[in-house]
């Protein structure tokens, strides 16, 4: 292993080298009946390809019996654009025009096409083919339910959102004007406005994992502190109530896989301990 | 890891659909330096757990007079005591060096992904050499 594998300078760096591919537990582990992945079909490079590269994909349909499968389709790179995203099209546009996934804007800022490649999630509009292992696997953002294909249900980590009420509360009378801020004040919400709400964090949070139903996960924590450091707000206390609970807030034991992958280069885990420190801050 | 797991929940679907798949979290997602550190920090947390029992056998056995203290001492310097203790040593200077990690990141400091995984590796380096350091000092002091 090389330093450059070791140390990582920034989460754009994708996992080249790790002592193990996946955690030594068994496939089924921890999985319900109708999560088990079965072997798929394998969808062969078109005849002439001479740069073929096969990508392992997730696939579900819920229209049709039976459990995830895992397909193997073989791209013609010399045919496809440079992304995993262009690898999706090629595979939607020229072998199976029943590949689903999300997209949108293709250049990182609306979050769509978050899902795990490699075993890490990132978004595939912004991550090199290049980069990726041969074969290539692509799952749905991890530990989500599935609607089809590369489409997790994401209605319960809205609705967690939904929850720090991600809005500004103001309780005195409203100015003339705009609430001014000074640059100083504004500053604060560096690496943190930016939040796209892919939630490649929460995703890989394996606190997450275990406790979805209860802890909010790094993602809608991070926008929690956007709000708490805002000096324009007026609800620091009452925010801090929502959070201030064994579940929601102290779930969080500091794995930072949330600051690892976040595709947008944030820090989700400096968030949440910033949260932390205010919750004592305020006791004392 | 307690409460309600995954896997327990039902997975939400519109009525009359069959429940959803869920996908792959552990099973699938890369171990990574903050991921392992993290888990081993539980790991070694157990382990010393049960490690302040056999602790507490010794000094009771200590306090029961010479042949109960013979008898553990005995069992301690055999070949699966040894091992036994050596996992120890390695446990608890794990843990205390992943505490002190822990502690800095409470007064938030050393987030940027470099810092974590400089600090990272140290934890793992200084492991090590204090492990090998406290097996060499009672290899010098038991002669």
């Amino acid at each position: 292993m090389t330093t450059r594998s070791m140390i990582i300078d920034s989460s754009d760096q994708a996992p080249r080298t790790t002592l193990m591919k996946r955690f030594p537990v068994p496939r089924r582990f921890h999985t319900t009946a109708q999560s088990r992945i079965q072997r798929g079909r394998t969808w062969p490079a078109p005849s002439g390809a001479t740069r073929v590269k096969a990508f392992e994909i997730y696939r579900y349909d819920p229209e049709q019996a039976g459990n995830p499968r895992l397909d193997t389709f073989e791209v013609d790179l010399d045919d496809c654009g440079p992304m995993v995203l262009d690898a999706l099209f090629w595979i939607k546009n020229k072998v199976d025009p029943t590949l689903t996934f999300r997209r949108s804007c293709r250049e990182g800022i609306c979050g769509s096409c978050a899902m795990t490649m490699d075993g890490t999630n990132w978004l595939a509009c912004t991550r090199f083919i290049s980069d990726t292992a041969t074969p290539a696997t692509i799952y749905p953002l991890a530990n989500m339910p599935v609607i089809k294909d590369l489409v997790p249900d994401t209605s319960h980590l809205a609705a967690q959102y939904e929850m720090i009420e991600p809005w500004l509360h103001s309780k005195t009378p409203e100015p003339d004007k705009e609430r001014l801020q000074s640059p100083t004040e504004r500053a604060r919400l560096d690496g943190y406005y930016e939040c796209i709400l892919c939630f490649c964090c929460t995703s890989g949070c394996p606190s997450h994992w275990w406790n979805a139903d209860r802890f909010l996960g790094p993602a809608v924590l991070l926008q929690a502190w956007r709000w708490l450091a805002d000096s324009r707000d007026e609800a620091k206390d009452e925010r801090l109530d929502i959070l201030e609970d064994p579940f929601r807030l102290y779930r969080c034991h500091t794995i930072l896989n949330c600051t690892r992958t976040c595709p947008k280069g944030l820090n989700p885990g400096k968030a949440i301990a910033e949260i932390k420190r205010m919750v004592v801050e305020r006791a004392i | 890891m307690s409460g309600a797991m995954e896997a327990d929940r039902p997975t939400p679907c519109l009525p009359g659909e069959r429940p959803r798949p869920v996908s792959p979290n552990i099973q699938n997602y890369r171990p990574q330096l903050t991921s392992v550190l993290s888990i081993l920090n539980r790991v070694t947390g157990l382990l010393l757990s049960v490690c302040a029992v056999m602790l507490v056998v010794w000094l009771v056995a200590g306090a029961a007079g010479p042949q109960a203290y013979a008898a553990v001492q005995g069992a301690i310097s055999s070949w699966i005591g040894r091992i036994v203790l050596f996992g120890a040593t390695l446990a608890f200077f794990f843990h205390l060096c992943g505490g002190i990690r822990h502690l800095v990141w409470d007064s938030v400091h050393g987030f940027e992904l470099r810092s974590i995984y400089i600090s990272g590796w140290a934890v793992v380096a200084a492991t090590l050499a204090l492990t090998a350091a406290a097996w060499i000092a009672g290899g010098i002091m038991g002669r």
